[in-house]
């Protein structure tokens, strides 16, 4: 990783090779923000990692809030003062901050605000791949959508300013390939952030009761009609290539990258629209570019959102034009991430044109050699302590118990052999859905969710847990930090974001004060203890609290190697009888077969000791423990 | 050069990551347009993982498409493999001697192939395939973590690369930790070397 204070460096037209998200942190100390919110998620995590980073020196108040409502509102908080804020997200960080979002819309803002909303086609790392583009449209907020890191960091800059000149927050929708490629990116001029803000009362603005909401739905309705008329000025909107063709393509975000390349492929000389702010459309201007093509192609990754309203805005300008995309006939898959191949694939089916490669082909003889390898999904790592509490949940519970998992790291629990997940929603989701599997089945319910995940979203579940008397346990998988997203802080840790000491809340006191009569806090790597513990709790007649704590193994290492401390791997003994039930009952990913025989690659093996502690013959050495 | 594209395959916590970086940022010094994808969070942890770094005047999309990698940068043998559908017979395809067996092997009992037969089935896509032993030569350096950088060496030597290795070097030692900044730029000068002589 590179000096990431590069990014504080005032040099005018400098070019660097930054990383999508650390464009968009470029575009914050260029546009003067002063305040930033995130919750971490991947592709959006590195936004906040980055501002963690530098945002001291930059002068720039960063924090990892709670979750991602609260996020929000601390930002519309102080946007409302004045100053410039910018909050970052994943896609379905937004669905939690929707509630705010919705009616901040009606509030509005003083100090440009913007909310970075991170989609992830092809569910890279998440749950699903929902398009967030929708909560323009529900919201009504102006939407951009950059393609590329150097244009994720100019839209962070024109976000800012629309949204002081409207009133308005701004969304900036980016997508896995717009955070997470790395580009040349050229400087700006950096902006002084002023963090001195003023809070002005004004209620009927500012208090949504419905006597106030009611007009400034009105205000947000007019606030639209003005943003249109920035759309259709703006330069994010352009006739990005001229061509001959009776086809025009209209796209954007990272489908407008596989457009470009696509028709290049094809050798289809094409008008190409590229619409970067993509809420509200500038109807003028595509009507336009309707009028002047027999045929139109819509390139857009996921839902047909530009397509639906393309073709409303067809039907007063160009009402014979034809339209193909992905709606009445799908050219163009709805879901997954698009490539350059993907689109060719369309473009070559709408208009006839012949593809130069076989894919045909390509993929018959690839999937033979396919077909033959071993897969390879991401596995909790070797000296995981989640792997210990996973085998402790599965040998108490067995196959009768349900477990309702949740969102990070342990979620990789659920495969085998470790198996303990059967049903994963959304942050928060496993210790609420315990207890309706346990109304409805009567079965012991456990729930298994992550510290910071704890903090995020299960609270309330837990409340509810304890105000229904639901007879469930939850155990929360305590790996001291946000391990899944880079390991960032939160409330438990005793830290801030900016490095500042915290108070460091207690996950086992939160349940007592829910009211949760038994609570205990165990590490698992002490088998024993923690077993006797779940069955304690399972028995317990109401709900339970066991916090399972044991450091990230990596992080534990990091630190253990920092202070000069030998890693000491596990070894197999001799007296070995090649049982494999270490590989069986673990899945470690240090537990490897070299010819025929269990062997511990001392690479990967961190010496946490848990298959010491399975080997039914004793043939394992090493461990903590 | 109309466009250079190298596929990276690896497995999560080889060095993928800072080695597509690297070749990025020694773009970026040559004046070039580049593109570098790559895949972060969940999807790293031991699991399978590919960056793409391509490099021309009009590369718009990050990521390359079958057939069309001037070099394919195996990390892993088996990870090497679930990339061939991005090699054509014109493509270079370089394999890292570090082979991390994936858990399915061990839970089915079974071994991890040959050398012999990863090389079989790389030549019936291209015949232009190089083993450079990163285990012996990052162990040379002293630095077995060093692996990835040495593969970037040897990248380098291939000739391929529309790259200067002077770049490469600077890049290499803005990007890795201050303190292991003279053991990686040996290890790229061993796999640099190394492969210099195996060509001849």
């Amino acid at each position: 990783m590179p000096d990431l204070r590069v990014l504080l460096k005032d040099e005018l037209n400098k070019r660097v090779l930054l990383l999508g998200n650390e464009a968009i942190v470029r575009g914050i100390l260029e546009s003067g923000i002063s305040v930033v919110t995130t919750y971490p998620g991947t592709p959006a995590s590195e936004i906040g990692d980055t501002m963690a980073e530098i945002g001291k020196e930059a002068g720039v108040y960063m924090e990892y809030s709670t979750n991602e409502i609260v996020a929000v509102e601390v930002a519309a908080g102080a946007a409302n003062c004045g100053v410039r804020a910018l909050t970052a997200m994943k896609h379905v960080g937004l669905n939690v901050a929707a509630d705010a979002v919705m009616t901040l819309a009606y509030v509005g803002v003083k100090g440009g605000y913007v909310i970075v909303t991170a989609d992830d086609p092809e569910c890279y790392s998440s749950q699903n791949e929902q398009d967030s583009r929708y909560y323009a449209l529900l919201s009504n907020l102006p939407c951009l959508e950059p393609s590329d890191p150097q244009e994720a960091k100019e839209m962070v800059k024109a976000a800012i300013e629309m949204s002081e000149k409207l009133g308005l927050p701004v969304l900036l929708r980016t997508t896995t390939r717009v955070n997470h490629t790395r580009a040349p990116v050229t400087y700006g001029k950096l902006q002084k952030p002023n963090l001195k803000g003023d809070f002005v009362r004004d209620l009927k603005r500012m208090v949504m009761i419905p006597a106030f909401a009611r007009p400034q739905h009105i205000s947000l309705l007019e606030k639209v009609e003005k943003a249109k008329e920035i759309s259709e000025q703006s330069l994010f909107n352009k006739i990005a290539r001229k061509g001959k063709s009776e086809y025009g393509i209209i796209s954007s975000s990272s489908a407008y990258n596989y457009a470009i390349e696509a028709a290049d492929l094809l050798g289809l000389d094409a008008n190409i629209l590229k619409l970067g702010m993509t809420h509200p459309l500038p109807e003028k201007m595509i009507g336009q570019f309707l009028k002047v093509h027999k045929k139109i192609i819509i390139v857009e990754e996921l839902e047909p959102i530009l397509e639906m309203q393309i073709k409303a805005i067809a039907k007063d300008h160009a009402p014979s034009t034809e339209i193909h995309g992905k709606m009445s006939k799908q050219y163009f898959s709805r879901k997954g991430e698009l490539s350059t191949r993907t689109v060719a694939e369309g473009i070559a089916e709408i208009t006839g044109k012949k593809l130069s490669a076989d894919f045909q082909r390509i993929n018959k003889a690839y999937a033979a050699i396919a077909s033959e390898l071993p897969a390879r999904p991401p596995i909790l790592c070797a000296g995981c302590p989640h792997r210990a509490s996973f085998f402790i949940i599965k040998r108490v519970g067995g196959e009768k118990a349900v477990y309702s998992t949740d969102i990070g790291c342990y979620a990789l629990g659920t495969a085998p052999p470790l198996g303990v997940g059967d049903l994963l929603i959304c942050m928060g989701s496993s210790i609420s859905t315990a207890q309706g599997i346990n109304r409805a089945t009567g079965r012991n319910t456990i729930a298994t969710l992550g510290d910071s995940t704890f903090f995020h979203a299960a609270i309330p579940g837990l409340v509810n847990a304890v105000y229904n008397n639901a007879k469930v346990t939850l155990i929360v998988l305590d790996n001291v930090t946000t391990a899944m997203t880079g390991h960032q802080p939160h409330p438990g840790t005793g830290i801030t974001g900016m490095g500042s000491p915290a108070e460091r809340i207690s996950i086992e006191k939160i349940a007592e004060a829910c009211g949760v009569k038994y609570v205990g806090v165990v590490n698992p790597f002490k088998l024993k203890e923690a077993e006797t513990a779940l069955k304690e709790a399972l028995q317990h007649d109401g709900p339970s609290v066991l916090v399972f704590r044991a450091p990230c193994t990596l992080i534990d290492v990091r630190e253990k190697r920092r202070k000069g401390l030998k890693i000491v791997p596990c070894k197999i003994a001799d007296k070995c009888t090649n049982c494999m039930t270490c590989i069986k009952l673990l899945g470690c990913p240090a537990l490897i077969v070299e010819a025929g025989k269990a062997r511990i690659s001392a690479s990967l093996c961190t010496g946490c000791g848990l298959c010491v502690a399975v080997c039914p013959f004793k043939a394992i050495e090493g461990g903590s423990d | 050069m109309k466009e250079f594209n190298i596929v990276l395959a690896g497995v999560g916590g080889q060095g993928t990551i800072l080695a597509a970086e690297i070749l990025g940022t020694a773009a970026v010094k040559d004046g070039l347009n580049v593109r570098v994808s790559e895949i972060h969070g969940m999807a790293q942890r031991g699991g399978a993982v590919t960056s793409n770094v391509r490099i021309g005047e009009n590369v718009a999309s990050p990521t390359v498409i079958e057939e069309q990698a001037d070099v394919l940068l195996g990390f892993e043998p088996l990870e090497t493999l679930r990339n061939l559908r991005f090699v054509s017979e014109r493509t270079l395809v370089i394999i890292s001697d570090e082979k991390v067996p994936p858990a399915e092997l061990a839970a089915k009992n079974k071994a991890y192939p040959s050398m012999e037969e990863i090389v079989e089935k790389v030549c019936s896509f291209t015949k232009n395939v190089a083993i450079v032993e990163t285990e012996k030569l990052a162990t040379e350096v002293g630095n077995i973590l060093t692996r990835n950088v040495v593969l970037i060496g040897a990248l380098a030597a291939s000739g391929k690369l529309p790259l200067k290795k002077v770049s490469l070097i600077q890049a290499l030692r803005e990007l890795v930790p201050a303190k292991h900044v003279e053991t990686n730029v040996r290890a790229f000068n061993l796999g640099y070397e190394y492969t210099k002589k195996k060509i001849r």
